[in-house]
């Protein structure tokens, strides 16, 4: 390790100010702290530093999504031995899954690198570990057979539109993550809409999405019904709990994204205020719809709300997107409104918008978007009540 | 009475908690005062270097407010006069002579009856410096209407000295003080105390006590003040430091300036951490002789959140009651962002496994690199005032002095926020720019 450590401390002196590769200092700083820990000192001010620092919180949200990882390859090996009709162990199911997706995983991790390196170079700014975390959620929100070549270009557009024009990380307004994805969605509709399941089957093998159910009924029903009655996937609760279902890759088990709601509000990284009010919003939402079911045809409306909650990627996007401490709301009452709005556009995107299967990626955003108009009016009320003290 | 229970906040578990027991006592040889202690003043000495000076003589006065004068610390010889660049008086260094400390005149009590006689009286004994003020945290403008004062015996911070302990026999001079204090405002004269301590001051009718309770920073003047009576846009509080209540009690019943304090010298690297009985600026290499476990440290006068590094030969500020000694680490573990935890991390985020209850030896590291920063609510874990101190933040790098005094700048001070920046995962420094707030705030106008 002290050669490793001594190469790197030599080659430093070439990037330094002024030197032949001053302008690659990002990269090298990057390098250096990744491998061994930053002898930086205090200055003035704190003499003595806690032990977080940024590096650590990103290996967090990453330890946090590893699970759903694992399981998205099983699931996509154990809904193609149904589609084929082949019987494989689950270890068989898992490597199946698995070729597919690494490259996925591959390819977003050299976009994004490529991208956040060029910036950092030329805007001069030090390479954001957060750029990691942006690259492992988006092929968790991928489909599993989606072409390469446009999880290049959707990562490209989510890292340079989403974050670094803003500024980087820090002062992006939208979920880069997020603006990926709803990139793709828009720009290449017909692999990444999610009217039709995403599952790796053979050629022309589809089927109906549990959200796309009661959305299409052949005749109206309620939504408990119409699950009932599928015959090609189990729509149970339970099932749509455990994630054997067709979806993108890391929202299908919401067993192991509670598991990683649970550790990251442990670690302190994400908010369970914003975590616990999407819910709220979801659920009065869901029950408002089921009360005014009763006076339309819309069978979406009369999704409970529990089945709401487990249906599609709300889960996924609202513990690891919604909570993304930059693009939230910063104050914690802020955070409440929020969070409840997510999960009341949502609600509102998928049961009365016929044209978008799911509502949370664009309930996200929206709410993206208002985060700071939130913010601004948290802060006035503080701001009132100190001006009202002084007159 | 005021009750007083702060939440938000952190302890933070640092080895080298100072014993109940004091070091035997050493002799000065020399002391030092620092204009640079003092913040916004222009120095104009009075004297030059070998001149001999009595205790309590003029040493150089404010330009920008002549009657502000500084005494000298010790009678004896002013050795030296340190400058530093474009002829900053940096420090005047004093040689000790004991044996010819000769204490000021004493003096008739009836002046002291009005706020104009204590504050002449002060000012024409040259201990008007002990007076400090809120916003700015600066010495006392003596034209000033304080709205109240407060004086905090709870030092909660991170190493620092129990007044409880160190003040346990002074009540008769604290008492005088604050008797004599209470004079200088026609508001409240506020007593920061820990439930059960100074129980002796509940008597005391001219007094309002307030008991806090609660982790660092629950002892501070401004996160108190938050909370009772929060700093309006052109409201001046008045504070004294508790360690220095026994010098201004014996200025004000037998006019005598004696400056001895007792402050305490800790920290991981110090083999015996323990009290002092030393006096104002006095040196730390006599205290750090034979008991420091390594070379290698950094030193530092005040605690170890808003203290200043001092070298080994260089003396304790002015106001400060703590010498606090860190090492100086240069270690760099391989993939350190990966390690488990256990004894060797602290944090206050449940980042590494085990706990923070056995004391941790902080070192000099960031323990991390400069990033953008990311608000996950650290900083708010840490701050128990009613400010939105992000936005506040924010404000302050946007040069925007409106919305500075609208999120309440001038009620907080860098001490206030020192454990935000403690805690802050992007190693952002909060107390520098609050500091860059409010200097320009100051010198804007």
């Amino acid at each position: 390790m002290n050669f490793l450590k001594k190469i790197l401390e030599r080659s430093g002196k070439l990037f330094e100010e002024g030197k032949l590769l001053s302008w690659a200092h990002p990269i090298w700083e990057a390098t250096d702290t990744i491998l061994f820990s930053t002898d930086k000192q205090t200055s003035s001010g704190p003499h003595i530093r806690d032990n977080m620092d940024i590096k650590r919180m990103m290996f967090f949200v990453v330890i946090a999504l590893i699970p759903c990882y694992l399981f998205g390859a099983y699931n996509i090996g154990y809904l193609n031995a149904i589609a084929t009709d082949v019987s494989r162990s689950m270890f068989e199911n898992f490597i199946f899954g698995m070729s597919y997706v690494l490259p996925i995983l591959i390819i977003t991790f050299v976009s994004g690198a490529i991208c956040e390196l060029t910036f950092s170079v030329i805007r001069r700014h030090e390479v954001n570990e957060g750029f990691l975390v942006t690259c492992a959620l988006i092929p968790l929100t991928m489909p599993p057979d989606a072409p390469l070549w446009q999880i290049f270009i959707g990562t490209a557009f989510g890292i340079i539109i989403g974050k670094e024009i803003f500024g980087g990380v820090g002062t992006n307004i939208f979920n880069p993550a997020l603006t990926a994805r709803a990139f793709m969605y828009f720009a290449f509709p017909t692999k990444m809409s999610g009217d039709k399941i995403w599952a790796v089957g053979p050629d022309g093998y589809t089927g109906a999405t549990a959200l796309s159910i009661p959305a299409n009924p052949v005749e109206y029903d309620t939504a408990s019904n119409l699950f009932s009655q599928a015959t090609q996937f189990d729509f149970s609760l339970w099932n749509m709990c455990w994630g054997l279902i067709p979806g993108s890759i890391g929202e299908t088990n919401k067993i192991l994204i509670l598991f990683g709601a649970i550790f990251l509000v442990y670690v302190g990284i994400a908010s369970w205020r914003t975590m616990v009010a999407s819910v709220i919003g979801l659920f009065f939402t869901a029950s408002l719809f089921n009360i005014l079911a009763d006076f339309s045809t819309n069978a979406m409306l009369t999704i409970a709300p529990l089945q709401h909650l487990l249906i599609g990627s709300f889960l996924f996007g609202t513990v690891f997107m919604a909570t993304e401490p930059v693009t939230s709301a910063h104050t914690n009452k802020g955070k409440w409104i929020y969070g409840f709005m997510i999960g009341v556009l949502t609600i509102v995107i998928r049961s009365v918008n016929p044209a978008y299967p799911e509502g949370v990626m664009l309930a996200i955003l929206i709410m993206n978007m208002f985060a700071p108009l939130i913010d601004y009016y948290v802060v006035k009320s503080n701001i009132n009540m100190r001006l009202a003290r002084n007159a | 009475m005021f009750k007083l229970k702060i939440k938000n906040g952190h302890n933070v578990n640092i080895a080298g908690n100072p014993d109940k027991k004091f070091l035997p006592t050493r002799h000065h040889s020399s002391v030092s005062l620092s204009p640079e202690n003092f913040r916004y003043i222009k120095p104009k000495l009075l004297v030059k270097e070998n001149d001999f000076v009595q205790l309590g003589d003029p040493i150089f006065f404010d330009k920008l407010n002549p009657e502000i004068k500084w005494p000298a610390i010790a009678s004896g010889k002013i050795f030296k006069i340190v400058y530093g660049d474009r002829r900053v008086i940096k420090e005047i260094i004093f040689e000790v002579n004991d044996n010819k400390e000769k204490s000021l005149q004493p003096i008739s009590p009836d002046g002291l009856s009005s706020k104009e006689g204590v504050i002449s009286y002060l000012l024409e004994k040259n201990m008007w410096p002990f007076l400090r003020q809120r916003p700015f945290n600066k010495v006392a403008n003596p034209s000033d209407n304080p709205k109240s004062i407060i004086i905090s015996l709870v030092n909660t911070a991170p190493l620092a000295i129990n007044h409880h302990f160190t003040l346990s026999d002074q009540q008769e001079y604290i008492v005088s003080a604050l008797k004599h204090l209470k004079e200088l405002t026609d508001g409240k004269l506020f007593l920061i105390v820990r439930p059960g301590e100074f129980t002796y001051l509940s008597d005391l009718e001219y007094i309002d006590l307030v008991e806090v309770e609660g982790p660092h920073p629950a002892g501070n003047i401004g996160v108190v003040l938050n909370h009772i009576q929060p700093i309006n846009n052109k409201d001046i509080i008045w504070t004294v430091e508790g360690h220095h209540l026994p010098i201004l009690g014996k200025i004000f019943s037998n006019g005598i300036f004696d400056p001895s304090i007792t402050i305490n010298i800790a920290g991981p690297c110090v083999k015996k951490p323990s009290y002092i009985k030393t006096r104002l600026g006095c040196p730390v290499d006599i205290y750090c002789q034979d008991n420091l476990t390594t070379d290698d440290v950094r030193i530092i006068s005040g605690n170890v959140l808003t203290g200043r590094e001092i070298n080994l030969d260089g003396y304790t500020n002015f106001y400060d009651s703590s010498i606090s000694i860190i090492e100086k680490s240069f270690e760099r573990p391989f993939m350190g962002w990966l390690h488990p935890g256990g004894s060797s991390k602290y944090s206050i985020f449940n980042a590494y496994i085990g706990d923070n209850k056995k004391p941790y030896r902080f070192t000099t590291l960031r323990n991390g690199s400069k990033r953008a920063f990311v608000p996950i609510g650290a900083w708010e874990k840490v701050f128990p005032m009613d400010i939105y101190i992000n936005e506040l933040a924010r404000s302050i790098e946007a040069n925007d002095i409106d919305e500075m005094e609208q999120l309440g700048i001038y009620e907080c001070d860098e001490e206030d926020v020192a454990l935000c920046s403690f805690v802050c995962p992007s190693k952002t420094n909060v107390g520098a720019i609050i500091r860059k707030g409010l200097d320009l705030i100051h010198f804007d106008g």
